[in-house]
């Protein structure tokens, strides 16, 4: 995904330049294997995908990526072609001389990387063999029944026989660097390293398998972390042959990494060792030619979210459209891992506050959670049609309106107004009205659910009773499909919709990194996210006062369920009270931390750990770097913590002040200053590794 | 007559040779007047055949597959029954007058010696078919001829349940109806199975039981004992009432891990024990490597005990370094 954002005058463009020592690349050859090169299954293959413009442009031509051949997927994303190296080429035609089939092309995207693609099924007939060669090396056995797990086996068995090849072939001519993805490609790590090939590995988990499992069913996995026995953990699940994998993959590799803070905690306890680096998921983020074109594309997308609400809250309309906020969760359903459990509750904390107070302020909240449904529901597409149909009134009338005091001009006379729309169109416009009237609620979902009665997410609503009656100012729509431009409801695509509302609220309980807050801060909205979650871990550590830049971090990890909603409660309350000239001001400030998502800065991280893999596999090559000496940063005058809270809400005894009194004032000087204080470079990688070395150093050829 | 009466039983690995050294303990604490035998096969490792020998009158090798006999060149022609013909060797022990074969994987409550006044071929009713007699239990006179014609009819007629059981209800094909006083009471071969077929009996008639029989897959050395708590960890579906298990186990680790340990020395072993587990070194495995790697493919990795991650990483850290 191409995110856009415009030119500021201050952006952080500021941000020191890269320090570091380059690799010599010349010198090297990258390969990255994942299952989800060209593959898309989840969120790895956004990681991959976006983050390889950048390693292209550092490597070049001695970048590779590896991954399962799908026919489908290399006839519409690769273009076949020959390999640039003789190494590998020879390495190629020894398993395809062998009975196996390799593919070699670019990848069409962004970088247009080249692609090494390994034809499972046509290799599966070597199968029983390397389940001997797995546990011979491992003691590791694969059940029969989990194809998954072969699969990984049959391309990890592929790729330690490619890159034996080709290690063969370069002897010392070229260093060889393999990064590996997820346990799904461990395999090839692991016998790799069990053959003692000359490679210098990183094994990256983006999320621990066991973590997963048990976040799914235990609801207090952070405070027990260090209380599982985690062989029975994954024994008890039937993914014990899975989890050693993993594990397996982990131990053997020179280099370990995770996606940020909150899975490095989990890895140490679900795995068994520390990351040796965090490597943030990054982003490609580009400049707008217009200077706030993203303010200009928030307002045109929120127009188009406030015609679906028309539609949709027909003969309930006696709400403010203009004193209205946009809200919105969206992601796999995943109701407890997502947090849409602790939104849920807080909404209707919200509701009783905004009702308390008496606010003009009306909420509507959209929940984009893909589930089962039979399309949409009736009383969804009429508000819609209701919509068009008033639309339409109004434009008929108003041509023949337009006509009429057209020729009365044309005849130099003042129309009179009581005859200018004859009986016919006060009828037209009194049948118009009578079709608004409603008997039932605006419906709370959009489609029909198959689970109505057990989804959770209706469950909950239930229970809270928000079901967009007239005096909730919080109003619920569950879209429980993914957005498409084609929608006959609503018309826009993922990235329209997110422009045009207020807040994302992502309040995620699992997020091993959590791209949809990336998303929206990229896109200059604000959003809600965890410390239990990435991309808020980073923020933490990277931004002081991340509040005033749009980025609402709820602590869920050292807080009670209760003291977590009550916080989140707080954030949107107070986000709801900002005028709106405060919030244009915060949305340049959130677009502006856009750099810090960018490839560009992050992926700074995995050159590190390659640098790191390097200097523990050819020690007398690649000495170890010392980049906490020259780059870390700390934050300059951060909000002192004995600064006095603001004056909390209170019921208005006079009247509103209007936008125009917002004594609050825009100046890009005091703008760039204040970010110079609040933000700190992603430079640091913690302490010195030097001499923390958790892996023995193999010798180097 | 006593020095030519043996009980006779076969160990053809060591999981089975630690059964077999749990009988001979049995035997000897119930007083028996009479000689012990085991016959093992050529994988019993040299210290369990040391334990045997402290335990047992006689430890003699069968390796049918060694000998250029008759039982070679019928297992060339019933490969299948590889297991049996061993058995079947216990017929030749000729310096015997009369043979009482017990299955390795009983355990004597209480002197049996009065099956001696039995005639060849004395058993109990097999509690899966009552006209069959079950062969973990059974009383017989070594004889070359005997032998030679039990050779003969596995030849001809093969097994018609694959194994000893078939073989020796088919030679002995009269026992059903010829001859009541061959017919042992159930107490001599009481299985487990007996405990949730009729349950009500086994309460009447339970206490009186002399020879416990631990048929099925699970053996009373798959489990793992606390020998402080007395207290067996390991799936007890099987065995409703564990009273018996408890006393195998209690004979074991109090008799027989001492000898096992005076064997293997300094040498690690997997005694089953729990608190020796934590001692040891090293998990010598029950299971061949081939038996392990099929476990895993079940979908029954042994996650708690050998296959543990930390035995993964130990021999993962073999390449490593």
């Amino acid at each position: 995904m191409r995110l856009s954002r415009s030119l500021s005058i201050t952006s952080l463009s500021g941000l020191p330049l890269f320090e570091e020592e380059s690799l010599p690349v010349e010198d090297l050859l990258l390969f990255e294997v994942a299952w989800e090169v060209t593959n898309k299954v989840g969120g790895i293959y956004t990681v991959i995908q976006t983050k390889a413009k950048i390693t292209v442009d550092e490597w070049g031509e001695n970048y590779f990526m590896m991954g399962p051949y799908y026919e489908h997927n290399f006839k519409t994303q690769v273009e076949k072609c020959e390999p640039p190296n003789q190494a590998i080429r020879a390495a190629m035609d020894s398993l395809i001389n062998n009975g196996c089939q390799v593919h070699f092309g670019r990848w069409l995207i962004e970088g247009s990387p080249y692609v090494i693609l390994f034809d499972i099924g046509a290799a599966a007939w070597n199968l029983d063999r390397w389940k001997g060669d797995l546990w011979s090396a491992c003691g590791i056995g694969l059940p029969y029944h989990d194809r998954e797990a072969n699969d990984s086996l049959i391309l990890g068995s592929l790729v330690a026989w490619f890159f034996k090849e080709l290690t063969d072939q370069l002897q010392d001519k070229l260093n060889v660097v393999a990064h590996f993805h997820e346990w799904q490609a461990g395999t090839g790590l692991v016998l790799s390293r069990s053959r003692n090939l000359p490679l210098a590995t990183i094994f990256t988990t983006h999320a621990t398998l066991l973590g997963r499992y048990l976040c799914a069913g235990n609801a207090d996995f952070y405070n027990n972390l260090d209380k599982f026995d985690i062989d029975r953990e994954a024994g008890e699940r039937q993914i014990y042959h899975r989890y050693c994998l993993e594990r397996a993959a982990v131990h053997c590799a020179h280099v370990f990494t995770t996606v940020s803070q909150i899975t490095a905690v989990e890895a140490d306890h679900m795995l068994h060792r520390n990351p040796d680096v965090v490597t943030p998921n990054g982003l490609n983020v580009r400049k707008f030619s217009a200077m706030h074109e993203f303010q200009n594309l928030h307002s045109m997308n929120k127009s188009k979210i406030q015609e679906f609400v028309r539609g949709h809250f027909y003969g309930h309309l006696d709400f403010n459209l203009e004193k209205t906020l946009f809200f919105f969760i969206a992601g796999r359903y995943e109701f407890s891992n997502k947090g849409a459990d602790l939104f849920l509750e807080s909404l209707s904390r919200l509701n009783y506050l905004l009702r308390v107070h008496k606010s003009d302020v009306t909420v509507v909240v959209f929940f984009i959670m893909p589930a089962k449904t039979n399309n949409f529901n009736v009383e969804s597409l009429k508000g819609q049609a209701v919509r068009k149909q008033l639309w339409d009134t109004a434009q008929s009338v108003k041509e023949k309106f337009g006509k009429k005091l057209y020729e009365s001009l044309l005849r130099g006379e003042i129309p009179d107004m009581s005859k200018i729309l004859d009986r016919d169109d006060f009828t037209i416009m009194k049948r118009a009205i009578y079709a608004t009237q409603r008997h039932s609620l605006p419906p709370v979902t959009t489609h029909n659910m198959l689970d109505d009665s057990t989804d959770p997410i209706l469950g909950n609503i239930r229970r809270i009773g928000l079901f967009n009656g007239r005096n909730d100012r919080v109003k619920i729509v569950f879209h429980p499909e993914f957005l498409s431009s084609t929608s006959p409801l609503l018309p826009m695509d993922y990235e329209e919709f997110v422009r045009g509302c207020h807040l994302g609220v992502f309040p995620s309980y699992y997020e091993p990194w959590g791209y949809t807050p990336g998303e929206c801060t990229v896109m200059g909205i604000p959003s809600v996210t965890t410390n239990l979650s990435g991309f808020g871990c980073f923020m933490e550590e990277h931004v002081s006062d991340p509040s005033e830049y749009g980025i609402y971090i709820v602590d869920r990890r050292f807080r009670s369920a209760d003291e977590s909603c009550n916080q989140l409660t707080q954030f949107m309350f107070s986000f709801c009270q900002k005028s709106r000239r405060q919030r244009i001001i915060q949305r340049n400030r959130t677009e502006r931390l856009s750099d810090l998502l960018d490839w560009r800065y992050l992926g700074r991280f995995y050159m590190h750990a390659r640098h790191l893999a390097l200097s523990r596999s050819f020690p007398e090559k690649f000495r170890p770097e010392h980049l906490n000496l020259t780059s870390t940063q700390g934050f300059r005058y951060p909000r002192p913590s004995s600064v006095p809270p603001s004056p909390s809400a209170s019921i208005h005894s006079t009247p509103h002040h209007s936008d125009e009194e917002d004594d609050d004032t825009y100046d890009e000087e005091e703008e760039a200053e204040r970010d110079r204080l609040n933000i700190k470079a992603p430079f640091s990688v913690g302490a010195d590794t030097d001499g923390k070395r958790t892996q023995p150093v193999e010798n180097g050829n | 007559m006593a020095a030519d009466q043996a009980f006779v039983t076969l160990a053809t690995n060591d999981s089975y040779a630690r059964g077999a050294m749990v009988l001979g303990k049995s035997l000897k604490n119930h007083k028996t007047s009479k000689k012990l035998v085991v016959l093992i096969g050529p994988h019993v490792s040299d210290q369990s055949r040391a334990v045997l020998h402290n335990i047992y009158d006689e430890v003699r090798l069968v390796d049918v597959l060694d000998s250029g006999d008759a039982a070679h060149l019928a297992m060339m022609k019933r490969p299948d029954l590889g297991v049996t013909f061993t058995k079947l060797h216990c017929w030749t022990l000729t310096h015997y007058s009369k043979c009482v074969f017990m299955d390795a994987d009983t355990l004597v409550v209480s002197n049996i010696d009065e099956l001696f006044d039995r005639e060849e071929l004395s058993a109990a009713p097999d509690p899966g078919w009552p006209d069959c007699f079950n062969s973990g239990v059974f009383v017989f006179c070594p004889s070359n001829e005997t032998y030679g014609k039990l050779l003969q009819y596995c030849t001809q007629h093969g097994s018609f349940d694959g194994g000893d059981q078939g073989v020796l209800n088919g030679f002995f094909s009269d026992w059903a109806t010829a001859d009541i006083t061959k017919h042992l009471p159930f107490i001599y071969n009481m299985s487990s199975i007996a405990i949730y077929t009729y349950l009500p009996a086994f309460k009447q008639y339970g206490a009186n039981a002399k020879v416990v029989h631990f048929l099925g897959q699970m053996k009373p050395w798959s489990y793992t004992y606390n020998p402080s708590q007395r207290r067996l960890k390991g799936d007890m579906q099987g065995s409703l009432d564990p009273s018996f298990l408890l006393e195998w186990w209690a004979l074991y680790s109090g008799e027989v891990v001492p000898l096992l340990m005076g064997d293997y020395g300094d040498q690690p072993f997997y005694s089953g024990c729990e608190e020796d587990v934590a001692e040891s070194t090293h998990v010598q495995p029950i299971m061949s490597s081939a038996e392990r790697k099929q476990k895993w493919e079940q979908g029954q990795a042994d996650y708690m005990g050998i296959d543990s991650f930390d035995n993964i990483q130990k021999k993962l850290d073999v390449f490593l370094k």
